[in-house]
């Protein structure tokens, strides 16, 4: 995996997630951080940091990430939610336009 | 974020509030037509069709809905993450009085609980917890009384209230609503008990734009209340029988009056008279009133009217010179009218009509030759007239036309060559007894067919292979008893349907059902009459956004199609048999 291809998404605990570009890229906040001319850190690192979103989140997140891939490749199955994690799950997903 | 100020709602349409119930009733059964209006809604969201990919946040919002029991609040959310769980579990019937309970204090604007029934007094202390961010409220249908409007009067940013086919509530209880001056729409259909005396209570309601009082047989004298109202934009009075002239003589004030429905009503051309300072009136609805020809010349000043309903007034063939002076009506209604081939003279001139009905009228071929030069027409209805093959070749140059409706006329497959021109069409009608199935070949290039009703016309299997050329249908009916399993073959192509209606084919066995299976984007599906059973349903499992199925006539039985409701088809509301 080129280092280019990917990036890394760090939660409020300082926890390091390594994901394709094309996945995070489903998130559509993500996306804009990613591409705006104006976004010039999380751009030219490849890094974003959540420091609202915790590490247990921020991995379901990308879970998510890749499911949407598969989904959109035509792979339908069904994507499993914690009850306790789903409020907060929510709230992150509506701040990530995911 | 600041309440009222920065109100911006997806699909917040004026109409909204109106939908619901009342469509539901009032429609004959069968028809497709309160599931399609259902369809604007904002709180309907759709389930996804398939290959599209739900967001993290819909997963999480069905999610918690699924689980609304395990929580006891949803007031640390922002407001418009719980409107959207409030919104969801309304959506799949799952809201009851202890789930409504989770979303007191919760800020929600918008409460939206027309369909249901359950709703009574003991909900509107959660309702009425929203307080000041409350802006729209819909308990249409419900058994809220008096007593429980007293609930909403703090509720002062109240823009929108529907208490439609409310029977509990009477003039007693609109006191309560007096004080709600930000009100600008309320409703309050099929209300027996509001009379005159409880209007007065809407005389303080200064902002109010829009109001509705269909069926409300009490209202007369009441009107005088709504004088000072000069921001109505819009008063619905249909089926208010006991309105008469006298009660058009206060609305003259309404200087902004846009739209006016009196549908039903005793006005007569003397009532008429009074409504001639609404310079912006646009729209006016007279629908079965005792009004004749005679009103045509006073509707002539009205200067902004671009919408007339005059279907099952008293005009006759005689002295409709006058329609020529209503020039700038884009939609005119004559239905069930004396209107003849003669008065079509008339209307020849009427070249910004966009729609025109003379459904059960006595015209034929030779008055649709006044129709040749209307080249805005949207939407023509024919139906019901002495209309044969002969008079279609006058149509053939309306290349504006997206709505045809032929049903019950004489046309036979001869006539409908002369359609094939007419590129824009989108719904055709064709429920007529001449047609068949080489008139449906004569119109395979009329590719941009969305909905085309072809219920008595004799197509059988062999016919059905021209469907393959309307890709694009999301409605059709075919009901002359002439299809057999075969004939699914090419139905199950048309993978845009969502309203699909095969009754009366009594050859159908459940192999039909097996082969539509895969038409997941329908909402309605009606095999009636045919030879389903219960072994088929479970063919069904597949259409998830099923909202209507009808098997009457067959050897299925409610609890049948309960079970499969229950387990597979979470959408379904309606079915029948019942």
């Amino acid at each position: 995996m080129k280092k280019e291809d990917t990036v890394k998404l760090i939660s409020a605990e300082g926890f390091e997630f390594v994901v394709d570009k094309e996945a995070a890229m489903v998130s559509q906040t993500i996306h804009n951080m990613l591409t705006s001319p104006g976004s010039f850190s999380e751009r030219q690192h490849g890094e974003v940091t959540f420091p609202e979103i915790s590490t247990t989140i921020l991995e379901k997140i990308c879970q998510y990430f890749y499911w949407h891939l598969q989904f959109a490749s035509g792979k339908e199955t069904e994507f499993p939610i914690e009850p306790e994690l789903t409020l907060e799950l929510m709230m992150a997903a509506n701040y990530l336009h995911t | 974020m600041g309440g009222v100020c920065s109100r911006k709602q997806e699909g917040d349409t004026d109409d909204r509030p109106q939908e619901g119930i009342s469509r539901k009733y009032s429609k004959k059964s069968g028809s497709l037509k309160w599931l399609t209006s259902s369809l604007s809604s904002p709180m309907i969201n759709f389930h996804l069709q398939n290959g599209e990919c739900p967001s993290l946040l819909d997963l999480c919002v069905r999610k918690i809905s699924q689980d609304i029991d395990r929580y006891s609040s949803m007031s640390m959310l922002p407001r418009d993450m719980s409107q959207l769980i409030f919104n969801e579990l309304v959506r799949c019937h799952r809201l009851t009085s202890a789930s409504l309970e989770v979303f007191r204090d919760c800020a929600l604007q918008d409460l939206y609980l027309g369909e249901y029934s359950a709703v009574n007094d003991s909900w509107m202390d959660v309702i009425s917890s929203q307080g000041s961010s409350l802006l729209s409220v819909d308990v249409s249908g419900s058994d809220v009384t008096d007593y429980g409007l007293t609930y909403l009067k703090d509720c002062k940013n109240l823009q929108a209230l529907n208490l439609n086919h409310c029977d509990q509530i009477s003039d007693y209880g609109l006191k309560d609503i007096s004080g709600l001056t930000n009100l600008t729409s309320l409703s309050f259909r099929r209300n027996n008990a509001i009379s005159a005396q409880g209007m007065s209570n809407f005389s303080g309601l200064v902002n109010l734009v829009k109001l509705d009082l269909e069926r409300c047989p009490g209202v007369h004298g009441g009107l005088v209340h709504l004088q000072g109202l000069t921001k109505l934009e819009s008063l619905n009075l249909k089926w208010c029988n006991c309105i008469t002239d006298a009660d058009m003589k206060p609305l003259s004030e309404l200087a902004n009056l846009t739209s006016l429905e009196l549908s039903c009503s005793k006005v007569t051309d003397f009532g008429i008279t009074f409504l001639e300072g609404l310079q912006k009136l646009s729209m006016l609805n007279l629908e079965g009133c005792l009004v004749t020809s005679a009103c045509l010349g006073f509707l002539a000043e009205l200067p902004a009217l671009s919408i007339l309903n005059l279907n099952r007034c008293n005009l006759s063939g005689n002295g409709c010179e006058k329609l020529s002076y209503l020039r700038n009506l884009k939609a005119l209604n004559l239905g069930s009218t004396g209107i003849t081939d003669a008065c079509l003279a008339h209307v020849k001139g009427l070249t910004k009509l966009e729609s025109l009905i003379l459904d059960s009228c006595k015209i034929g071929d030779h008055g649709l030759a006044n129709l040749a030069g209307l080249q805005q027409l949207k939407c023509l209805e024919l139906s019901d007239t002495e209309v044969g093959s002969n008079g279609l070749r006058h149509l053939s140059g309306l290349s504006s036309l997206e709505k045809l409706n032929l049903s019950f006329t004489e046309v036979s497959d001869i006539g409908l060559r002369k359609l094939r021109g007419l590129s824009s069409l989108k719904s055709l009608n064709l429920d007529a007894r001449h047609v068949t199935d080489a008139g449906l070949a004569a119109l395979t290039n009329l590719t941009g067919l969305t909905d085309l009703d072809l219920f008595g016309a004799r197509i059988t299997d062999s016919g059905t292979s021209h469907l393959r050329s309307f890709k694009n249908l999301r409605s059709l009916e075919i009901c002359s008893g002439g299809l057999t399993d075969a004939g699914m073959k090419n139905i199950k192509e048309l993978s845009s349907l969502m309203f699909l209606n095969l009754s009366q084919n009594g050859n159908l066995t459940n192999k039909s059902l097996e082969l539509i299976s895969g038409l997941t984007g329908l909402i309605s599906l009606n095999v009636s009459n045919s030879r389903i059973t219960s072994a088929g349903l479970h063919h069904l499992k597949t259409l998830k956004n099923l909202r209507s199925l009808t098997l009457e006539s067959c050897k299925v039985t409610a609890n049948d199609i309960k079970k499969l409701q229950s387990t597979d088809l979470p959408n379904l509301v309606s079915f029948r048999p019942e």
